[in-house]
């Protein structure tokens, strides 16, 4: 089938198009070359002073895995308070915080995301966290594997084993967890806090392994560079939340020796100790530090005000947040020795004067930060804000007279800290393009999304342009997925199944002959088991797993 | 000014849920905006008249004629004035009430109280399991106001109470006052099984000496002042509580596996 879509306002800065007025031709969920006059088109939509963009892309938000599905089952107030009833195309759901899967990939398509990728897929909970995902409809998605708390890797390091070796280790984990990218929650910190540390700064040692912090950043972001994975070592720094983290913030960026790293929900980890209430932005010195180093890429992670649910692997921070609870809840735990969770529910008050300072330390770091191709729009979620809340975001971007009505209602403390006002910037449609399109693709090494250039999935999204830029990314005018119209009027007509993922790197299966040995005496499964294959998620029907390109070993360093 | 009053037309095969016709809602509705209101009846919304004959106009005195146990949430969040409900109710009667009265001439299912925070819940008959208790993932049940019951409680009454008084005229099933935080239940009857399992504080008076499980703890007998007080206190209620006057008691105290500072009182 062949449709045209013509002559709309088109944003592709993966081509530098920038505004222009182009027709767009798909064919089988492709973009295709203009085709000979000969040929029907059959069908056609005018998109005559529509604004198109390529589908979103969030590539920090979790949703799936059991850290969600814990919040889900911890949070059924959540659930009975946003009731999502069916519709012709549509099945029931449920959630706000933490929505079902189904309601989840509906409301990412109504908002014109057609993918979005999971950050804190741990190995051992692989299957479920897919398999959650693959109930997941119409968006793409994938996963980070979060390693570098695991005791095999940690064991690893402590023998001081070769970087191939630890290369091997990460590229099996890829595989056998069918992840497209390798996320390090608090490094070694997870781990620590099962040897009752509270606290894991940089150079700290774990007591247990006499492994730091800097150690496990340079060997991860070594092995994935060395591997040729596009995407960059995901990190989730030491010391979370912690007032004053934004020295670690910048002696992390310093300690990865120039290989590319992402710094994720960096919002929470730019916070200085200045002021009567020893609570500060740190957000200037953080911006600067990425202006200045072109190895690192960053997420915000900004929050916005109201109810949500706090859910990370970071299971020694989370311990120190549970008393700040609303309502009052929390789930701590180890998973299979190798992981941590800790899931919180918490409410982000406009009045509080910490809460009404993140706020404006986020703000603060996106507007700051001069290149908009590495930084990205999150909320964490739903860590800072439920991803539905994006719209409110852009348009605090893009309005600077809105953002500082915002800003004026704040708690008056909070307000006298911040500099956000002096901030003049606004970002244009083409900087938000590159942040959840054409950045977010790139970063997460999905060479075919994120851009509307020929040969690119058809993933689609067609807005009418509005000065309430919240209206408008609220509900976009038509989004297609993979060539297929899944959302007309802000409203799911049609529902798809999109695909999963991944990276599948050489590495040297030698080293499953050790694994073996491991997973035989300290294991609860066995390694076989273990090892998710792309069969398992897509024998439902529903998606298929997309290999993306790895550029393969890099010179090797032994 | 007369009673606003629905007359269920017909025996009805799906459960309804009437939370929408509460007074504090429907207060300044003319009868056509009531007739036109949704109700939820598992898939379906059905109009208010096509199940209730509709009469009277005093919206701060709803009465429910011809009820039975399928109507669900009646007063639910109510926050003002008096419903009077003839026949029988369905579960969650009087859910996270807040204020005004409800009068059950009949019997009420699972939930009655539930959440309630204030306000007089008065049931002449019997009600299910979870009385006054917390509903799945909530963390506290009833917290606040008063509940009569002149017949029989099931299971888990008082499960996880938080304040407020529930006196119970009948007898009460296994489970009374599991993990109460706090309050007053009051039985005259006869309770169950595993009376106080869990409980954290609280008060559960006796009139029978229940079996008690190992992690309740007899303290003694008593005298307690404060019991003539409670009782002076329930004199102007329409229930037989209000003619008791009693301060004897025997003390127990539990459950010693979750915190014991609750207490069960046994009439001597």
């Amino acid at each position: 089938m062949l449709i045209k879509l013509t002559g709309g306002r088109i944003y592709d800065p993966a081509h530098n198009i920038d505004g222009r007025v182009m027709d767009i031709y798909v064919r089988d969920g492709r973009i295709v070359e203009r085709p000979g006059d000969a040929e029907t088109i059959d069908q056609e939509y005018d998109l005559r002073g529509k604004v198109v963009m390529a589908g979103a892309i969030d590539m920090h938000t979790h949703i799936g895995g059991g850290k969600v599905n814990i919040a889900r089952l911890m949070l059924p107030e959540d659930h009975r308070a946003s009731p999502a009833v069916h519709t012709d195309a549509c099945r029931a759901g449920c959630g706000h915080a933490a929505p079902s899967t189904l309601t989840t990939g509906y409301r990412y398509a109504e908002m014109g995301y057609t993918a979005g990728f999971e950050p804190a897929l741990s190995p051992v909970n692989a299957r479920q966290s897919h398999l959650e995902m693959c109930d997941t409809p119409i968006i793409d998605k994938g996963g980070y594997a979060m390693i570098g708390s695991d005791d095999y890797f940690l064991r690893m390091l402590a023998a001081k084993q070769d970087q191939n070796a630890i290369n091997d280790y990460v590229a099996w984990i890829l595989h056998a967890s069918q992840a497209i990218g390798i996320k390090v929650v608090n490094p070694g910190g997870i781990n620590a806090f099962k040897f009752n540390q509270r606290a894991l700064n940089l150079d700290e040692e774990n007591i247990h392994y006499k492994v730091t912090p800097r150690e496990v950043l340079q060997s991860l972001t070594r092995a994935v560079y060395e591997l040729g994975i596009a995407h960059p070592l995901h990190v989730h720094g030491n010391n979370l939340g912690v007032p004053g983290n934004v020295e670690t913030t910048l002696k992390t960026m310093g300690a990865v020796e120039g290989y590319p790293v992402h710094l994720t929900h960096i919002q929470f980890h730019s916070y200085g100790t200045e002021g009567d209430r020893k609570f500060s932005s740190g957000a200037a010195a953080v911006a600067e530090a990425l202006n200045k180093h072109k190895n690192v890429s960053a997420d915000v992670g900004q929050i916005l005000f109201g109810q949500t649910v706090t859910a990370s692997g970071d299971n020694m921070r989370q311990y120190a947040n549970s008393g700040h609870g609303s309502p009052r809840k929390s789930v701590l735990m180890d998973i299979e020795c190798d992981s941590g969770c800790g899931v919180v529910p918490f409410k982000y008050k406009d009045q509080n004067f910490v809460n009404a300072l993140q706020w404006a330390i986020g703000l603060e770091i996106f507007l700051l930060t001069e290149d908009p191709w590495r930084i990205f729009l999150t909320t964490d979620h739903p860590n800072g804000a439920p991803f539905t809340s994006y719209p409110h975001l852009i348009r605090l971007l893009m309005d600077k007279g809105f953002r500082n009505d915002m800003f004026a209602k704040l708690n008056l403390d909070a307000q006298s800290m911040s500099t956000l006002t002096s901030i003049d910037r606004e970002y244009s449609l083409y900087e938000i393009a590159i942040m959840t399109r054409a950045g977010a693709a790139k970063l997460v090494g999905l060479h075919d999304r994120g851009h509307l250039g020929i040969g690119a999935g058809a993933d689609i999204t067609v807005y009418t342009d509005n000065a309430d830029r919240e209206a408008m990314f609220a509900k976009p005018d038509y989004v297609f997925k993979d060539g297929q119209l899944v959302v007309r009027n802000g409203e799911v007509v049609k529902v798809t199944w999109g695909s999963t993922h991944t990276v599948k790197p050489e590495f040297d299966r030698g080293i499953e002959k050790d694994l073996k040995k491991y997973f035989d005496t300290y294991h609860t499964m066995n390694m076989e088991n273990f090892k998710v294959s792309a069969a398992e998620l897509e024998d439902d029907g529903r998606g298929h797993v997309i290999v993306q390109e790895c550029k393969g070993r890099r010179e090797k360093t032994a | 000014m007369s009673a606003l009053t629905f007359t269920l037309k017909q025996s009805i095969q799906q459960r309804v849920d009437l939370s929408s016709l509460t007074p504090d809602k429907l207060v300044g509705k003319n009868i056509n905006d009531i007739a036109a209101i949704q109700l939820d009846s598992g898939r379906l919304k059905l109009r208010v008249d096509s199940l209730f004959d509709i009469s009277g106009d005093n919206a701060e005195d709803i009465v429910f004629n011809n009820a039975n146990g399928k109507l669900d949430y009646i007063g639910s969040q109510m926050k003002s004035g008096r419903i009077t409900v003839n026949g029988g109710a369905g579960s969650y009667l009087g859910f996270q009430m807040r204020k005004g009265e409800i009068v059950l001439h009949g019997n009420a299912d699972a939930f009655t109280a539930s959440g309630m925070a204030g306000g007089l819940l008065h049931v002449h008959g019997n009600v299910g399991d979870f009385l006054a208790a917390a509903i799945p993932g909530d963390r506290k049940g009833m917290k606040g106001g008063m509940v009569i019951i002149t017949g029989d409680a099931g299971e888990r009454a008082g499960d996880q109470m938080r304040r407020g008084i529930i006196l119970i005229e009948g007898n009460v099933g296994s489970y009374c006052a599991s993990r109460m935080l706090a309050g007053t239940i009051g039985v005259l009857g006869s309770v169950g099984d595993y009376v106080g399992y869990g409980m954290r504080r609280g008060t559960l008076l006796l009139t029978q000496q229940p079996k008690l499980h190992s992690t309740i703890q007899d303290c003694g007998t008593h005298t307690l002042p404060f019991l003539s007080l409670m009782f002076k206190s329930f004199q102007h209620l329409p229930s037989k509580f209000a003619n008791i006057n009693k301060n004897r008691v025997q003390r127990f105290a539990g459950d010693i596996a979750n915190d014991g500072k609750g207490e069960i009182l046994v009439f001597k």
